[in-house]
């Protein structure tokens, strides 16, 4: 009978473990859990909407206001945006549905701090209720710069810190007006040049010769002499059955790695690239990080790759320069460039700063979060050394600043159906990196368009900086 | 000013739920020799917190948001269930007198959680949970008598067992298939849960067993009967029951030769069992995977599961607030995923305080099973209390992710007659065991009859 009662007693305990267990795990999903989990975009209760409550704002860093709440007469909110387009791509718009921090921050925006004084206050005085206003990372300074000087060329502009992955400036066109979406709805959303999506984190193209910088690492991991290693440059060249031309058939003559990649010569890298074989490379895309996703505040595509294993040598070579069936956002290869200026470590890009109460506090500051180590630091050395040589004595002079060490990389996509895509991604200053562009410009005429509107991005983003300090 | 309202509510559920379990704890202090109050004064204020609850939560329920005016249809099933409670807090110590009044509070509080949470998702719903609520107060009133009249069920063994396999195998045969399992009856328009009932004999049977020294010809016996059962119930596809089947056939057994080796033996070839299991059936493998990484089928395989997490998440500790919030995106919320339901609209940290009063309610259980003397009743109990508190535990850890998801009904709060009814009775045998053995401990010293007669054997 004791025996029986010791038993009783032990399969107590082990039940009560159970619920222990139970307990623990309820605590862990709300206390530690709860942000990764509530703000996946197919929780319902993110869209939920409550029209008795003003709507927070969208605030950039500095204090101006992106989108606010109007009481009209007839006593419901409609929702300005005193930025218009030029903000457009990252305010989003809360009438047909939501996007951009709109959609991102739907329920901070309509919940209440000290809610329980607001109601109180609602009832005695008639105050409203206010919603918790949103601050965003984003410089309307250098925003706006970057606006101005895209244009009306179709592409995207990225400016991100290198150091901490947050975003500075994303401009895209085209663009659209938030305040009069609901408006021009059906304009809108048949449009053939698709003014709704934000080209800098959702549209994928080519990388061009801006993969060289990928194709490099895994040169400098793969082939032990790379640093002795020389090629012989003669403008074409043959692999299988693909013929690779440098730009415009110039021969660079001898070059080795950092030669090759300030004259952008795609007949080194090819050659390069087939003694690596496809595993070799495609390993490297995973480590740079192309396929983790970014866990960016705002809808994003997740890049493309278009190389396996077992891909021919004309595929692998296409790759290799960044041609074929690869393709990437904007926001990436800013990643990218802010990895290499960040001693290989990639942080997580992220937009949304802090979030502001209704009595002045503020609360919530996002922590910057490594997402992935790229390379070794000396890699990264080599890197930022050879990119700087672009800048300086290669295909990406234009985007020079009188004063400051600009590294970076060009980048001409071809593209299937019109013009080349032009591309610039990189960084500066190079000693001390303290912004990284990636800019991208669709379809354009004149060959390496991104390179001077990056160099002016650069130039007014570290003015703009420099100013605020 | 509804909203305010709503909003304090929150705070003032919380307190209902925090100040229950803080008076259960005062009573059991009590017990144990500790003084922290009168535990007849914790007990009456338990009560009095159950009709407190039940009144503020149809205050909120009854009021119609776009009318403002109140829903008299609300008001009278409110009123319904108050006077059920009442009814039940009054005869329940009247039929059962000395049975432990934290098992009568704890349950009934459970009840009245599930009354309001399914008038809150589904009145219609609610409306039969209180008929079936009725009818198994009615049943568990009974019971007592229902003993007295046949004193010796333990010699029926035999017979229990042969009605469990009668009742699964109708099922497997005439069954109707519900939620992806066929563990359902159709007799006359009249749908039931077999397995539901299954649980009451089957604990029945293993007792009965187990009341004698087990032979190793009775442990194969029982042990293959018992691996038929659970074999039926995973045939039906209904996995949740067959797994709380299997852990309540360990239980009993360990209990009645308290051999951990027979134990561990028991949950490894439970390990082989489940990986085989894995192997042939494709809706284990289903389950599996959605548990693995709902995130990678959101559209199907793991949409309710990730819903069921969002409900837990989005609020937090308090909730969003009773009729605020969606708990209505959930599948099957109102039976398998109640406690999602429950964790979004009161808070999770009342879900926590629901978790606390199985806990409450498993202490009290063993407390009966180990006062009580005499060895067949003593296993009965703790079969019941084991298999009511495991159930429980297997449902909510598959709605919180721990554990894959089974279907099965968390017990007394779930939507789900036959379910309620059996919880009810199960609980009603639990407290005949503890006024049964209180009154015949008490003249230890002339054994009654059946033990005269041997029918108990101590090792």
């Amino acid at each position: 009978m004791n025996n029986m009662k010791r038993s009783i007693r032990r399969i107590f305990w082990l039940l009560v473990l159970c619920f222990f267990l139970l307990l623990g795990y309820v605590g862990k999903l709300v206390l530690i859990d709860k942000e990764g989990i509530s703000t996946n975009a197919y929780n319902t209760r993110l869209r939920y909407v409550d029209n008795t409550i003003r709507r927070g704002d969208i605030i950039d860093i500095d204090g101006e206001v992106l989108a606010t709440s109007v009481l009209q007469d007839d006593g419901t909110y409609t929702r300005k945006y005193p930025r218009s387009r030029m903000a457009a791509h990252i305010t989003g718009y809360s009438s047909v549905g939501k996007t951009g921090v709109e959609a991102a921050e739907n329920f901070e925006m309509i919940t209440l701090h000290n809610e329980f004084l607001q109601r109180v206050m609602g009832i005695a005085a008639g105050k409203e209720l206010v919603g918790n206003s949103v601050v965003v990372t984003v410089d309307m300074d250098i925003q706006t710069i970057a606006g101005n000087l895209l244009g009306n060329a179709k592409g995207a502009v990225v400016v991100m810190e290198p150091s901490t992955g947050r975003i500075l400036a994303l401009q895209a066109y085209p663009d659209f007006d938030p305040n009069t979406v609901a408006a021009n709805w059906d304009a809108l959303k048949d449009d053939e040049n698709s003014p709704l999506v934000n080209r800098a984190t959702q549209g994928l193209y080519p990388p061009g010769s801006t993969f060289k910088l990928v194709t490099s690492l895994s040169i400098m991991e793969n082939i032990q002499d790379w640093q002795t290693k020389t090629y012989e440059c003669t403008g074409e060249a043959t692999f299988e059955n693909k013929v690779i031309h440098c730009y415009n058939n110039k021969a660079h003559g001898t070059v080795d790695l950092k030669q090759a990649l300030t004259v952008s010569c795609n007949c080194y890298f090819s050659q390069m690239v087939t003694e690596i074989g496809p595993e070799k490379l495609r390993e490297m895309m995973d480590r740079v990080g192309m396929e983790t996703p970014s866990g960016f505040d705002l809808a994003y595509s997740q890049n493309r790759i278009g190389l396996e294993g077992d891909a021919t040598d004309s595929e692998l070579v296409e790759t290799s320069i960044g041609q074929g069936e690869t393709a990437v956002t904007p926001l990436y290869m800013a990643m990218l460039a802010s990895a290499i200026a960040n001693e290989g470590i990639m942080m997580q890009p992220y937009i949304i700063d802090h979030i502001q109460y209704g009595n002045g506090k503020a609360g919530k500051y996002t922590v910057p979060k490594k997402l992935t180590q790229i390379c070794t630091t000396d890699e990264a050395a080599i890197l930022q050394d050879m990119m700087v040589s672009v800048v300086e004595n290669g295909t990406g002079r234009a985007a020079s600043v009188n004063g400051v060490t600009v590294a970076g990389k060009t980048g001409t996509a071809e593209n299937a159906t019109g013009n080349d895509h032009s591309w610039f991604v990189g960084f500066a200053p190079a000693e001390d990196p303290k912004v990284a562009v990636a800019v991208v410009i669709e379809n354009s005429n004149a060959y390496g368009s991104a390179t001077p509107i990056a160099g002016k991005v650069i130039r007014e983003a570290l003015n703009q900086l420099e100013n605020k300090e | 000013m509804l909203d305010l309202l709503i909003m304090l509510s929150r705070y003032l559920f919380i307190f209902y739920i925090g100040f229950f379990l803080w008076q259960g704890i005062v009573y059991i202090a009590y017990e144990q020799g500790g003084f922290l109050g009168s535990p007849y004064h914790a007990i009456s204020i338990q009560r009095r917190l159950i009709i407190l609850m039940h009144i503020t939560a149809f205050l909120i329920l009854a009021y119609n948001r776009d009318t403002r005016i109140y829903d008299w249809q609300t008001v009278l099933f409110g009123g319904a269930g108050c006077i059920f409670l009442l009814a039940a807090i009054h005869f329940l110590d009247r039929f059962y007198y000395e049975g432990c009044p934290l098992i009568w509070t704890g349950m009934l509080f459970l009840m009245d959680i599930s009354l309001i949470m399914l008038q809150r998702l589904a009145p219609t719903l609610a409306y039969k949970q209180l008929m079936w609520m009725v009818v198994g107060l009615i049943g568990m009133l009974m019971l007592p008598a229902f003993f007295r009249l046949i004193p010796r069920f333990e010699i029926f063994e035999w017979a229990f067992i042969s009605i469990c396999f009668g009742l699964l195998l109708c099922t497997k045969i005439f069954g109707v298939e519900r939620h992806g399992s066929t563990n359902w009856l159709s007799i006359a328009g009249f749908t039931f849960q077999p397995s539901e009932l299954v649980k009451f004999l089957f604990i029945f049977y293993l007792a009965s067993v187990f009341r004698k020294r087990i032979e190793w010809k009775e442990f194969i016996i029982t042990g293959a009967l018992s691996a038929g059962v659970v074999l039926l119930l995973v045939l039906q596809k209904d996995l949740g029951s067959a797994l709380i089947f299997f852990m309540t056939y360990m239980v009993m057994l360990y209990i009645a030769t308290a051999n951990e080796f027979l134990f561990f033996l028991g949950m490894i070839g439970a390990g082989g069992a489940a990986t085989l299991a894995y192997k042939i059936f494709s809706h284990v493998r289903v389950r599996v995977a959605a548990w693995q990484n709902p995130w990678a089928d959101i559209d199907s395989g793991g949409y309710q599961i990730v819903n069921s997490l969002f409900a837990i998440t989005t609020w937090g500790l308090l909730g969003s607030g009773l009729t605020k919030g969606m708990p209505k995106s959930i599948p099957v919320v109102e039976s398998d995923f109640i406690f999602a339901a429950i964790c979004e609209e009161f808070g999770a940290l009342f879900g926590a305080g629901v978790i606390c009063i199985f806990i409450m309610l498993l202490y009290r259980g063993v407390r009966v099973a180990l006062d009580c003397e005499r060895r067949y009743y003593s296993i009965l109990a703790v079969g019941v209390i084991t298999m009511l508190c495991f159930q429980a535990f297997v449902i909510i850890g598959g709605v919180i992710k721990l554990i894959p998801l089974t279907g099965v009904t968390l017990p007394f709060v779930s939507y789900g007659g036959t379910s309620v009814l059996v919880s009810l009775m199960m609980m009603g045998l639990l407290q005949w065991v503890c006024v049964y053995c209180e009154q015949h401990d008490a003249d230890e010293e002339n054994p009654s009859i059946l033990e005269a007669e041997g029918g108990q054997n101590y090792e």
